[in-house]
């Protein structure tokens, strides 16, 4: 092993430890799960939870490249590298070069993180430079001043600079031509280079969190633009374009730049220039083939240009069974997101045979799933009874968590409500706790209270006019376990005398019927639920947003996104509750942000807009025994991009 | 010799059937599987919703005799099952614990139940007593904790009866549709022929898909277990047809047929006193085999989600939920409705075999 790194990698702060033993009595009496991580509780390199050391401060002079790229004929790879390239620290050990590694498509977000302006602390709440090399804000947080790194290159060599910045959020983000509705995150936003690396966004409104905006989703901020002006009419001739988008099949260029734009990570349709680990290289059917990209710009403490891994695999695989026999036979480098808890078992089963190892790792999901019943549903009837808290509560507290979370989750889940993870600034124990105890003769004199009685005897609830009562929870079955969790509660609601029934549908129908109000009841998973999203997204728990996710309340949205002039007007509370939340994403007042965040939460607790099972559960991460760095314990979650702390770049394969 | 006797027609099939031993063999298996399905609510020890959380895919358990010390017990026991959870395999351990007996009881009081949905009691065949923390799960539990035993015999009820009542409703309309289209003949003959072709043409799988999938999802699982027998019978009554018209084709013109009708016997008693009990036998025949193909349709489409749904417990429906690796590898019970089905389908394939042997008034007694 190198001299440099086991000097560095041996270096595991004593305070950090410290600062995990407290951590975990603070901890100890809220909830078994510590899922405020320190980093350096479970021992990962100090160097990740602050802004990556450069090659010229660690005093690295001589670069090395991958060996494939000897004879690519490209130019050496001190010049492919940035001015002075950011150095990460590997996990365990410095890695070599070299394999392929196979893996699912749903998993290509997991091996080949998404490299942005910014990056995510394993902490949950730092955001870290990336691409950019620093930033500040202005005192008032009405101005935002980011520095890229000099010398970026885009995976075809051509440099990455402000104009690349400009384009995307001036020419795209803001140009009513391809985005018809602003995202709300760009609304007011005015942009300007200063020079090739240095840019000021003004906003209309203080953003202090605006980082943490970009840092979690980089697709909306970076777009090349040399790639791409090509077939935008502000610098290409409309006639040109046209040809171009009849010979890709596109009906106009914006939606060819949205379909980019989407896959920007995985470019399915073009092979359009990355700032990420990996480019495209081929796309058969059911094949996605990644190759290194040459130009990526951070390196390791050796001077390696990372990643180690010279390519990528992945099949399109859609079911949870294939995945997991797949992963448990040892074929897979790396699995995660389509592993069932249920499945850990068998999993460990494959690691005593198949050359795998299985590391537990906790999902950052508040709950693994968020029932929700529609306040906004067409049908009267329905509409008044889930807009009553009572039949929320009932729903509620007729749940049995405890024996949901023996049954899935081995007993090692949280019960609990849909709200932030422990140790979020804005968490109080009783968000958690609230409603959540089963009690099933609560939950009928609820029921009864509301005026739902059997009235013909065949132990089914009637609504209070004597009409038929059905529940019907419509919902896809995506990354958690939905199915047999919704098994359980409609059980649980049949016990009660609700005549509930669940249904399976694909993906596409969940977002437009969601969006468009037509659920009666669904089932999402609540994330969002860390520092880095909660005080910009807090989409659980009030209207203001609609996604597929989000299917309780999509009018009351609808009138917050157009102001009032389409949707329905929401009552003053959930009213109340729009407006802390456009204080919460723009105050500078540290307390007032968390005073207005936990009063949010509080709601929730009291109202149950959306009803929690199961939250903080195992995530089995499968990693084959040859692919080195993978960090042992980890937090697995959208909101930091399931991988985006533990830099995948610079997993390896053992020779 | 002994004086001669005449026997009658039925009298001698029932001579033809006996000699087939296996037929025998599977009409008391099927005899003996029907009753448990008809009961199914008294012989199973529980309901087949109710869950065990300490006894989640749970393997299946032995009834024992014989104790630990080699003692013999007249009262069939189980021994107590422990749980853990393995801290590194995360696997469910159960291990027997010989220490704590869980005596059977007979026609005693536990979960209550309505027989046939009508009934209420609460006396199970066997069980251990409920207000105890023993269980017994014969065939193991699966990964709800729910007794396999009981939905075995649950989902038998429905397998079993839809097989009969699918059967039922394909005799019904091929007997009605092939006795029409042969006795009259002429437009209505072409028009029946012409429809079974159509459907005949139909790869049947697909059809079926498309019409489960047509089934509203807020239908009821009872509504639901009525729409797939139609499904499965408005597509099974083609081959019926064709050969009820083929047999009343040919036995029109039988002399005892049209001597029937010069004595000027209406259409009615023609076909039912003179055409039909010639060849009642080979409907019978037909009907049996046709069961099977039934039951297979069931399972075929719950396997593939689309027809009956949980909380319908059919044998269909339980494989569904054992149709991944992950059983195969780690609760290999849950395939016990597999060969169940098999059995059942072998066993009504050679029932029909014994009774078309002994339905054939030209296989000789002497034979084998």
């Amino acid at each position: 092993m190198n001299p440099v790194s086991l000097l560095v990698f041996r270096f595991r702060s004593l305070l950090a430890s410290f600062t995990l033993a407290v951590s975990l009595l603070c901890l100890a009496h809220v909830t078994v799960f510590p899922v405020s991580i320190q980093a350096a509780e479970v021992g990962y390199p100090a160097a990740w939870l602050e802004p990556a050391q450069t090659a010229s401060q660690l005093g690295i002079t001589s670069f090395t490249q991958s060996p494939v790229l000897d004879e690519s004929g490209l130019p050496p790879v001190a010049q492919r590298l940035p001015d002075d390239p950011p150095v990460i620290f590997p996990n365990d050990a410095i890695g070599s070069y070299g394999g392929i590694a196979h893996i699912i498509a749903d998993d290509r977000g997991m091996l080949i993180a998404a490299d942005g302006l910014f990056t995510i602390s394993p902490d949950l709440k730092t955001i870290l430079p990336n691409l950019a090399e620093s930033w500040y804000y202005s005192d008032d947080g009405l101005t935002l001043t980011v520095t890229l790194r000099k010398g970026l290159k885009w995976s075809d060599g051509h440099p990455l600079t402000t104009e690349d910045i400009l384009f995307t959020v001036n020419d795209l983000q803001l140009n009513s031509d391809f985005m018809p509705v602003t995202l709300p995150d760009f609304i007011g936003l005015e942009l300007h280079a200063i020079d090739s690396w240095t840019f000021v966004i003004n906003f209309p409104k203080p953003r202090p969190f605006f980082i943490n905006y970009v840092a979690q989703s980089p697709e909306y901020f970076l777009m090349p633009k040399h790639y791409f002006r090509d077939f935008h009419p502000e610098y290409t001739s409309p006639d040109v374009i046209d040809e171009r988008m009849e010979e890709l099949g596109f009906s106009s260029w914006s939606a060819f730049m949205t379909t980019s734009m989407q896959k920007r990570l995985f470019p399915d349709l073009v092979n359009h220039p990355t700032m990420s680990a990996f480019k495209i290289e081929s796309l058969s059917p059911g094949l996605y083939s990644y190759e290194r990209n040459p130009y990526y710009f951070k390196i390791d403490p050796s001077g390696q240009q990372l990643p180690y891994i010279d390519a990528v695999e992945a099949q399109d695989v859609r079911e949870n069974e294939v995945a997991v026999a797949k992963a448990s036979t040892g074929q897979l480098d790396f699995a995660g997101v389509r592993l069932p808890t249920q499945d850990i078992p068998l999993l460990k089963l494959g690691e005593q045979s198949s050359g795998i190892k299985v590391n537990i790792w906790n999902r950052l999901h508040g709950s693994d799933l968020s029932i929700q019943a529609n306040m906004n549903y067409a049908d009267k009837q329905k509409r008044e009874l889930f807009l009553d808290v009572r039949f929320r509560r009932a729903l509620s507290i007729a749940i049995n968590r405890d024996e949901m979370n023996e049954i899935i989750y081995f007993g090692r889940g949280t019960p609990r409500q849909v709200t932030v993870v422990p140790g979020s600034d804005y968490f109080e124990p009783e968000f958690a706790t609230a409603w959540a105890q089963y009690d099933v003769e609560a939950a009928n004199a609820l029921l009864d209270e509301i005026g739902l009685h059997d009235v013909d005897g065949d132990g089914i609830r009637e609504l209070p006019d004597g009409s038929r009562l059905t529940l019907t929870v419509e919902y896809v079955n995506t990354e958690t376990p939905k199915q047999v969790s919704m098994e359980l509660v409609v059980s649980y609601w049949q016990a009660v005398g609700l005549d509930a029934r669940q249904r399976l549908i694909d993906r596409e129908l969940q977002y437009s019927r969601a969006v468009s109000g037509e659920l009666e009841m669904t089932v999402w998973h609540a994330d969002r639920t860390t520092d880095i999203l909660f005080p910009i997204n807090p989409d659980f728990w009030v209207p203001r947003k609609l996604a597929a996710s989000l299917a309780m309340w999509s009018e009351w949205s609808r009138w917050y996104l157009t102001d009032g002039n389409l949707g329905e007007e929401p009552p003053p509370n959930i009213r109340q509750l729009q407006i802390w939340a456009d204080e919460l994403a723009t105050t500078m007042d540290r307390e007032r942000r968390i005073e207005i965040g936990k009063l949010i939460l509080a709601a929730n607790a009291e109202n149950l807009w959306t009803i929690g099972t199961v939250g903080l559960a195992p995530q089995p991460v499968v990693t084959s025994n040859r692919l080195m760095n993978v960090v042992e314990f980890g937090l697995w979650g959208w909101d930091i991009r399931y991988t985006m702390p533990y830099h995948p770049a610079t997993w390896y394969f053992a020779q | 010799m002994s004086e001669l006797r005449e026997l009658s027609p039925s009298r001698l099939a029932w001579l033809r059937f006996r000699r087939h031993r296996l037929a025998i063999l599977a009409a008391c298996f099927l005899v003996v599987l029907y009753t448990l399905a008809a009961f199914c609510e008294f012989i199973s020890p529980y309901t087949p919703e109710q869950r065990n959380v300490r006894a989640i895919n749970a393997p299946p358990m032995d009834i024992r005799f014989v104790d630990a010390q080699g003692q013999f017990h007249f009262r069939p026991f189980v021994y107590d099952l422990k749980l853990t959870i393995n801290p590194d395999t995360w696997m469910r351990e159960y291990e027997e614990d010989s220490s704590t007996p869980y005596p059977l009881r007979f026609f005693a009081k536990g979960v209550p139940y309505e027989l046939w949905g009508l009934v209420p009691a609460e006396r199970h065949l066997f069980s251990v007593d409920p207000r105890g923390p023993g269980y017994i799960h014969w065939f193991g539990t699966d990964s709800l904790g729910r007794d396999m035993f009981s939905r075995v015999l649950y989902g038998a009820r429905v397998s079993l009866s839809i097989g009969i009542v699918g059967v039922g409703l394909t005799l019904f309309l091929g007997i009605l549709l092939g006795g029409f289209a042969g006795y009259l003949g002429g437009i209505v003959d072409s028009v029946v022929q012409r429809i079974t072709e159509v459907l005949q043409s139909i790869p049947t799988l697909p059809l079926w898909m498309a019409l489960s999938a047509a089934l509203p999802t807020a239908w009821s699982p009872i509504t639901t277990y009525f729409g797939v027998t139609l499904i499965l019978s408005l597509f099974g009554w083609t081959t019926l047809a064709r050969q009820v018209r083929g047999r009343f084709l040919a036995m029109r013109e039988e002399d005892f047929v049209v001597a029937a009708r010069l004595l000027g016997a209406n259409d009615s008693r023609v076909i039912f006193r003179h055409m039909l009990p010639s060849f009642s036998s080979h409907i019978i025949t037909t009907a049996t085999l046709a069961v099977p193909a039934m039951m297979l349709g069931e399972t075929a489409l719950s396997f593939l989600g689309i027809g009956l749904r949980a909380p319908v417990v059919s044998w269909g429906v339980l494989l569904q939920q054992a149709q991944n690796y992950q059983v195969i590898v780690m609760t290999p019970w849950l395939l016990l409705p597999g060969a169940f089905i098999v059995v059942t389908v072998i066993a009504f394939n050679l029932l029909g075999d014994g009774l078309r042997d002994a339905a054939d008034p030209y296989s000789s007694l002497s034979e084998k």
